[in-house]
Order: structure tokens, then sequence, then C-alpha cells
């Protein structure tokens, strides 16, 4: 968990960090949105498709998978317009997740999903997928510090 | 009259540079398309998509197109064949006129009409909304799986429509040379195979693959123009669709002179 100060801050340090870790970097981020004129499934199933050139059949069975996990199969074939918060985090967090060796960053997470009070969905997301990044690092302003229920930072 | 120059002068620089780097953009594409490393499963599978909507789907308008289009062509060709008494040359006529220009012209339009609006606005959209900044975040090249698989597709499908629409075009002129000329099918055949020639179909061939190329790379282009407004994307799209047809009429013009020459 690294809570900065603003915007400023948070940029630069959420700049440098992923800089860094470019090769294995995960990222879960409105700066990095769906692509939205493909299907969940397809979104998810590209970073293995791409580097690991995995055929489409079996990426896609791997991605039917992983959201089994969520139990949310039935927003595979659905594009990111049509995904609730919810739905469109646990897509994002799942294609950060397929990078090898994934080093899984969440920008502001309430940024992409408002209407959760705390941080139970996200830690709850993160554990239904754990044996597929090797570290997660979530990057958020000191003022969310309640929404993570931090007492002292 | 210095504003005057002023101006002159700044619209060829910007006409040059436009030129220059559209080249050095085909340049690239050109040297991914024979690296086998742009090649992967993600990539195949747009290659994929992107024919079935660009020859797939325009299938049922394309070949009613064809038709109308070719039939009442087809008409007026052979009464001036016929009028001018030019049938010993019917078959160099039609393979000239058929597969050589109108053929790829008519198909280029159609696709530019269709497609390269289409890839232009997409784009840009993407690149609006951020879309492009996530493949950058993934590690994708863009290049690899946007838009070398957008141009293969245009290449590919010119190529195949302009030849569908030949064989469209020359089976509807089967009709009225059996009406003006009393030619039966083999003896149709016969005039057209015999005035099919190696060096025609090669310069159709390298016209098409030059049309599709450009007629998708050119909005893959202007779509990166677009900026961070929405309003950007109707501009890159206007700018985009001017250049495509600027560019086919420049390979149609440069393909007559190869011709004559």
């Amino acid at each position: 968990m690294r809570l900065f100060e603003d915007e400023v801050t948070l940029g630069k340090g959420l700049n440098d960090f992923t800089a860094k870790n470019k090769k294995n970097l995960g990222l879960v981020s409105l700066d990095a949105p769906l692509i939205s004129n493909l299907d969940v499934w397809v979104n998810i199933a590209l970073i293995k498709q791409y580097h690991e050139n995995l055929s489409a059949d079996k990426a896609q069975e791997l991605v039917l998978r992983y959201l089994t996990r969520y139990s949310l199969e039935d927003i595979s074939n659905k594009r990111n317009p049509a995904l609730t918060n919810r739905e469109r985090f646990c897509a994002m967090l799942l294609r950060a997740a397929m990078v090898r060796d994934s080093i899984v960053v969440i920008d502001r997470p309430f940024t992409i999903i408002p209407d959760v009070q705390d941080d139970r969905f996200i830690y709850d997301a993160l554990k239904a997928v754990d044996d597929s990044f090797k570290e997660c690092h979530i990057f958020d302003y000191l003022w969310s510090k309640d929404r993570y229920r931090i007492i002292d930072v | 009259m210095i504003n005057a120059i002023v101006r002159i002068g700044t619209t060829t620089i910007n006409v040059t540079r436009t030129f220059r780097d559209t080249l050095s953009f085909a340049f690239t594409i050109i040297l991914k398309m024979f690296n086998k490393n742009s090649y992967n499963s993600a990539t195949r599978l747009v290659i994929i998509h992107q024919i079935y909507f660009t020859s797939i789907q325009i299938l049922p308008l394309f070949i009613v197109i064809s038709i109308i289009f070719g039939t009442l062509l087809m008409g007026i060709v052979f009464q001036i064949i016929k009028n001018l008494g030019l049938a010993e040359h019917l078959g160099r006529i039609l393979m000239n006129l058929v597969v050589t220009e109108l053929a790829p012209f008519v198909t280029v339009l159609l696709i530019a009409l269709r497609s390269s609006s289409a890839i232009n606005a997409e784009i840009a959209v993407m690149k609006v909304s951020k879309e492009l900044n996530t493949l950058d975040k993934f590690n994708i090249d863009a290049v690899d799986y946007l838009f070398l698989p957008r141009v293969i597709n245009g290449v590919i499908s010119v190529v195949l429509l302009s030849a569908f629409f030949s064989i469209l075009v020359l089976t509807s002129g089967l009709l009225f040379s059996k009406l003006l000329f009393g030619l039966s099918l083999e003896s149709y055949s016969n005039v057209l195979l015999s005035s099919a020639n190696f060096y025609d179909i090669v310069i159709s061939l390298v016209k098409c693959c030059t049309f599709g190329f450009f007629i998708t790379l050119i909005p893959i282009r202007f779509g990166l123009h677009a900026t961070n407004d929405l309003t950007s994307i109707p501009i890159s799209v206007l700018n985009g669709m001017v250049d495509v047809f600027i560019a086919i009429v420049f390979i149609e013009v440069l393909s007559l002179i190869l011709i004559f020459i």
C-alpha cells in the first residue's frame, strides 16, 4: 500500500514505480482502460496471446476458468461499456494478473469502483487470483486511508 | 504579396512533411510485415476479424453494386464496340477496361468509403479514450497488434474483391456477347482467355496491393493525430478521408502513366 498526499506526488511515485517494473507490470487503472471494441475475454486473453502466443481457444478457456472464480462467466462476451464498476474492476485485475510474473499495480482503486465503501471487495478480488501474480501494490491518496481501514500511517 | 508567398511556402512544407511522414510510416509497416516476430495468436485473430469485417460483411452490397453497375457498363461497352466495328478487339478491351482499370477502382472506392473511415474513427477513438495507452502499459506494440493486421487486411481485401468484381462483370458480359455478337459461352471464354495478358494481371495485382495498403495506412496515421479531445475525432476522420481520396487518385494516375510508358 502506498499512500500519497496529492496528485502530483502520487503521479510521480506511480510513474517511477511503473517505469522500474515495466516488463512485468500488470496495471489496474482508469488510465489503462479495457479496450471497448473487444469482448471482456479477448481483453484478458490478449496478454497471453500476444506475449506467450497462446492459441485463442486455450486463452479463452483460461480466462473463463479465472472468471469462474469471481462467478462472472456471463460477462466474458460483454464489452467494457456494458460492465458494472465491480465487473470492470475484476476484468482489469484479471488482465493484469495474466502478465507473466505479474507485479500488479492498482492505481486509485476507488476511482474504478466508486460505489464500494471499503477495501474488503479489493482484497477479496485479489485473494481469488493470488496464485497468478507475484506482488501487488496499491497506490492511492492519503485521505483515502479510512476506506482501507488504516488507523495510522 | 509576401503573405501569399509565405502561404504557398507553408502549404508546400506541410504537404511535403505529410508525404514524408506517410512514406516513413509505410516503411515501418512494410518492415514489420516481413518480420515474423510481428505475428502471434493475437495478431492472427485481429487479421481474421478484420478480413471478415471488410471482405465478408460487405459482400451483399458489393455483389448488388457489381451486378447492376457491371451489367449496365458492359451493355454500353459492347454497344460501342459493335458500333465502331471493333469486335476483333473485344477481349483486349474487356481485359484492359475491367480487370486493369475498373475492378481495382470500384473496389477501392467501396472499401475506402466503408472501412477506411471506420478504421480512422476507431483509431482516433482509441487514442482519445486512452486505449492506445493500455497497449503501451501492457508492452503490446500497437503497430503489431492494431496497425499491421488492418493494413494486411486492406491489401488482401482489395485484391480478393477486385478479382471477384472482375469475375462478376465479365460473367455479365456473357449476356451481351450473346445478344449483340451471337457468341457462345465457349467462344466468349476463348476470346477472354486469349486476350489475358500476364503483364495486365501483374499491373492489376500491384495496383490493388498499393490501393489496399494506402487506404488503410492513411486512416491509421490520421487516427493517431487525434488529440485528447472528443472533437478531434471528426476532424481526424475528415482529414484522413480527404487524404485517402488524394492517394487513390495519385495511385490511379501513376498506374496509368506506367501503363502508357
